[in-house]
């Protein structure tokens, strides 16, 4: 190809990619999102006339206030309770010298592998008014209230150690970098170790920290799944409720939702304003020319010792029992689920695999069958469904993100101006709740007018899946893109030149080059967005599409469907094998992005040469 | 051969070239020397294609080539990182070009085992990561991966600037003789000055994106044409006017006037004066050993000069051990003040 065709060439992929990104900035991420703005506005009164204030008037006069109260203070109290707890973790696991530390990390990390509605449902299994730990309180106080785990308390508590996976790997990361001659340093002018980590290394903590509060408080205002499974009155479920709820039940349900949507939009934005503002300011950065890896600190003290180590147990069993018990439980039989006592005789796969019908004795005397009433998570076919759909929108959204952000870092590290208002572009999702997002495209696009997308109604019938996909996609890019953008970084500028330079064209380059560097980021993306979308429950339950209904609608159904007798037996034993082969899923991708995944080419060619040689031995025997 | 002729390149309205006028022969090790920002880096990839000049031609082989894509120029490239690909193995690395020109799968693999035998590469190490290797092997890895398509020239981009003196040392000398036994045209790119001397056949010595000298690296040190690459090569001493006064009493072509320097190897200690020679009576104020030689500073009273003495072994002098300095006025490299304002202009 000439000079002159190579350029028109790059010309026309220019347009083509400026066209694309537009299309789905505008019509994917601004304009359903103004539409929710403008819809608070455009409220017609009973005499049919626009009443621009009517929803704010509603929300200042009527209960509306309260749910933006409650969301606050849950997630002032969730800064509090989840820095105090996701820092002691840390401390408990990096900074002392705590025996069997190892194994509490174990513990601590068990959030990373299930969150979200399996976490809930898993807390709820214990802590319910039929709990098994309630139980067995209720056995130990009887004057106890067996409904202590409910509203506020419940949702805070439950939401407390849900939260701290973000501590264990950023505020640990940050501690780990702490040069210890630093410690060491205040230790030789006579500091004590808590003053130390008073004076010396909390304070190289603080930005962590401060991002971490930032964090949780938006997660806090956000908070969705723990609020709804437990019931405590949020922004976020009355959004949900508000959204599928119609002008005959309520005033103008829609546009309360918006009003509510907005509300969360304008709190998160500015806390990531201060969020970034702060960033930008730039703190504590080591001077250390050769830093010294930081060694755990004794507690001389020892009943100070033995306190902390029972408080560092104390979490531990908090974090572990309902994993343990779950997995335990996910082979137990619906009886010894249902009485929520550990049955030695009764072990069963039925949780998993397999279905049987279920025959009783009405009070007349009459014998009857409810087929199917006992139905493994595999055989049942709710649950496959839903195992089916989540994989389908989690793997095509996961890899749309990957593949927008890979071609947008491929832009934006060329073009260094334009490159800047596409990553805005790409980051404007990151401002705004999912929530506003999920109902923006709800209620935008059930419609057939929307004309950019050739008149469909995207919420209507199978549609909605691509409607989900789509808003995980852009839910899921700033995430993406920070993470691929990073990666973009490590491919010295030489290389694509040297390439060049031995007669390799764009896409060859691009192809042979550069992916190879940055695909096990991509690949490491890919799986964790994969992973946080296969069991994610909060945006599935804005869209709230019968043929969208995902894994965790699913999940959380099975809260409910044990109510009626002889049918559905077995929920909560499926409802354990679902958190189960959560974990499982989980715990495999953040192997082989973490273990599998990081390997760089001379590991793997060792990898390969091992394999090679362990056959020829087996081919000599 | 290669030919630049009144290249200019701008990057905005900054100017980084000002008619850059040079000829490589071929065959020849030639090194584009100067400090950082020079315009040297610059000028090698106006060579190599990736900037194009405002004005000017670069011609290769009688050939026009300053609008030629970078991949029909048929120059090779090592750069200053190697720019080996670390998602291949040395062999894939070497056999990238190759691959790219659809060549047959047999002849990659002649090809490729053939420089590699040439620049030292086993065929274990052919099969390794790049990142398994050791510098001095990436650099030979770079280098196949650039002969391999047997280009008319190699351009060097300070392939040794990363590496640690010891083994740049070792590096250099390979590098050398693989451009002998290569017979290849070879312009080097560095701001290493020893680097340069060893190296070169010829160098081109840049300041402020022009060329303020071009010859041997023998006409370089000992016959620097401006006072920027007199300054720039080697270390050297400024004469002040009283010691300048001195030596134009011993010799009239010495100008008090005008910019006075001295290189240090040519000042001596406690030797006999001869011919114009003239003696400076001073106190040795530091003592600097480098092994092979001893590095002195001397208050000769109005100045302090530097001096290399070959480390005999015998004559080693003391701080605050008073010596005599002998200087030969036919060793000043003098230069004419207005030159120093056109140097900087």
């Amino acid at each position: 190809m000439t000079q002159t065709g190579k350029q028109s060439g790059a010309r026309i992929w220019k347009i083509l990619l400026g066209f694309g990104f537009c299309y789905l900035f505008f019509g994917f991420m601004l304009l359903p999102c103004l539409n929710t703005l403008t819809s608070i506005f455009t409220v017609k009164n009973a005499a049919g006339q626009t009443d621009p204030t009517a929803v704010i008037r509603f929300f200042l006069a009527g209960n509306m206030k309260n749910y933006v109260f409650n969301s606050l203070k849950l997630a002032v109290c969730l800064v509090i309770t989840v820095n105090v707890v996701g820092t002691s973790l840390v401390l408990l696991t990096e900074y002392f010298d705590i025996k069997g530390a190892k194994i509490l990390r174990l513990g601590y990390m068990t959030t990373l592998i299930y969150s979200g509605v399996a976490l809930v449902t898993g807390y709820m299994f214990l802590y319910d008014h039929d709990g098994i730990l309630t139980n067995l309180l209720v056995r130990a106080f009887p004057g106890m209230n067996p409904n202590w785990f409910s509203g506020f308390k419940a949702v805070l508590f439950t939401m407390t150690f849900a939260c701290t996976s973000n501590h264990m790997l950023f505020l640990r990361n940050a501690i780990r970098g702490i040069d210890y001659n630093t410690v060491e340093a205040a230790r030789n002018m006579g500091a004590n170790p808590f003053v130390v980590l008073w004076k010396v290394v909390l304070p190289t903590l603080l930005p962590t920290l401060f991002s971490l509060t930032v964090m949780t408080l938006i997660t806090g205002l956000c908070a969705m799944s723990a609020p709804t499974i437990i019931g405590y009155d949020a922004i976020n479920p009355e959004i949900v409720r508000l959204a599928g709820s119609t002008a005959a039940d309520e005033a103008f349900p829609q546009a309360r939702a918006a009003l509510l949507s907005v509300i969360l939009a304008t709190f998160t934005i500015i806390l990531l304003s201060v969020l970034t503002h702060y960033e930008r300011k730039g703190h504590y950065l080591s001077v250390s020319k050769t830093k010294a890896k930081l060694v755990k600190q004794k507690i001389n003290n020892p009943v100070v010792n033995v306190l902390v180590h029972i408080y560092a147990y104390v979490l531990f069993v908090i974090y572990a029992t309902p994993v343990i018990l779950i997995i335990v439980f996910s082979f137990q039989n619906y009886g010894a689920i249902k009485m929520k006592t550990l049955d030695p005789t009764s072990w069963t796969l039925i949780n998993y695999f397999g279905k049987y019908d279920f025959e009783y004795k009405t009070p007349r005397g009459k014998i009857k069958q409810t087929s199917e009433a006992v139905t493994g998570l595999f055989s049942n076919a709710r649950a496959v469904g839903g195992i089916k759909v989540s994989l389908l929108l989690s793997v095509a959204a996961a890899a749309l993100a990957c593949l927008i952000v890979v071609i947008a870092c491929t832009y934006i590290f060329k073009h260094k101006k334009s490159g800047t208002i596409l990553e805005s572009a790409l980051l404007f999702p990151w401002l705004l709740p999912t929530i506003l997002i999920c109902y923006s495209y709800r209620i935008f696009f059930n419609s057939n007018d929307v004309w950019y997308v050739f008149g469909k109604n995207l919420y209507l019938g199978k549609n909605v899946r691509i409607l989900v996909i789509l808003a995980y996609t852009v839910v899921k890019l700033p995430f993406a893109l920070r993470m691929i953008k990073a990666s973009f970084y490590t491919i010295d500028p030489e290389l694509e030149d040297a390439a060049k330079n031995l007669g390799s064209g764009t896409i060859r380059t691009f192809l042979r080059v550069k992916l190879p560097i940055i695909l096990p980021s991509v690949l490491a993306v890919f799986a964790l967005v994969f992973n946080e979308l296969f069991s994610e429950y909060d945006m599935s339950a804005t869209f709230h599409g019968t043929e969208a209904t995902t894994y965790a609608m699913v999940i959380k159904a099975m809260t409910q469907t044990d109510q009626r007798a002889y049918y559905n037996l077995n929920a909560a034993g499926r409802q354990c094998a679902s958190t189960v082969f959560i974990m499982i899923v989980s715990g495999l991708i953040l192997y082989l992005v973490y273990g599998v995944g990081s390997r760089d080419l001379s590991e793997r060619l060792a990898a390969k040469e091992k394999r090679r040689k362990r056959r020829e031995l087996k081919k000599r025997v | 051969m290669i030919r630049l002729d009144g290249i200019v390149v701008k990057f905005g309205d900054f100017t980084a070239l000002h008619d850059i006028n040079v000829q490589v022969n071929d065959g020849e090790f030639f090194t584009f020397l100067g400090p950082s920002g020079c315009g040297k880096t610059t000028t090698l990839r106006t060579i190599t294609g990736f900037i194009e000049p405002a004005a000017g031609t670069v011609v290769a082989d009688g050939k026009d080539i300053t609008r030629v894509p970078i991949e029909d120029r048929n120059i090779g490239i090592v750069f200053q990182s190697y720019a080996l690909f670390p998602t291949m193995t040395v062999y894939d690395n070497i056999a990238f070009g190759l691959k790219v020109k659809h060549l047959k799968k047999a002849e990659i693999q002649r090809r490729v085992k053939e420089i590699a035998a040439k620049v030292e590469l086993s065929d274990e190490q052919l099969g390794k990561a790049v990142g398994q290797l050791s510098g001095g092997q990436q650099q030979r890895v770079a280098i196949a991966r650039a002969l391999v398509l047997e280009p008319s020239i190699i351009c060097m981009d300070e392939p040794l600037s990363n590496l640690d003196a010891k083994l740049r040392v070792q590096l250099r000398n390979e590098l050398k003789k693989m451009q002998k036994d290569f017979g290849i045209t070879t312009i080097y790119v560095t701001h290493d000055q020893e680097e340069a001397l060893t190296l070169s056949d010829r160098i081109a010595v840049f300041n402020n994106g022009c060329i303020e000298q071009i010859g041997t690296p023998n006409e370089i040190y000992n016959f620097s044409k401006t006072e920027f690459v007199c300054n720039f090569i080697g270390d050297i001493n400024k004469i002040e006017i009283e010691l300048a006064a001195k030596l134009a009493q011993a010799d009239p072509s010495v100008s008090p006037e005008n910019h006075n320097f001295i290189r240090l190897e040519r000042i001596h200690v406690n030797t006999e004066p001869a011919g114009r020679q003239i003696v400076a009576e001073g106190v040795v104020t530091s003592r600097e050993y480098y092994g092979l030689y001893i590095k002195y500073t001397v208050d000769v009273g109005s100045q302090s000069v530097k001096v290399i003495e070959k480390n005999d072994g015998i004559r080693i002098y003391e701080e605050g051990q008073k010596v005599n300095v002998v200087i030969d006025p036919a060793d000043v490299m003098a230069y004419p003040p207005a030159a120093e304002g056109e140097a900087a202009s």
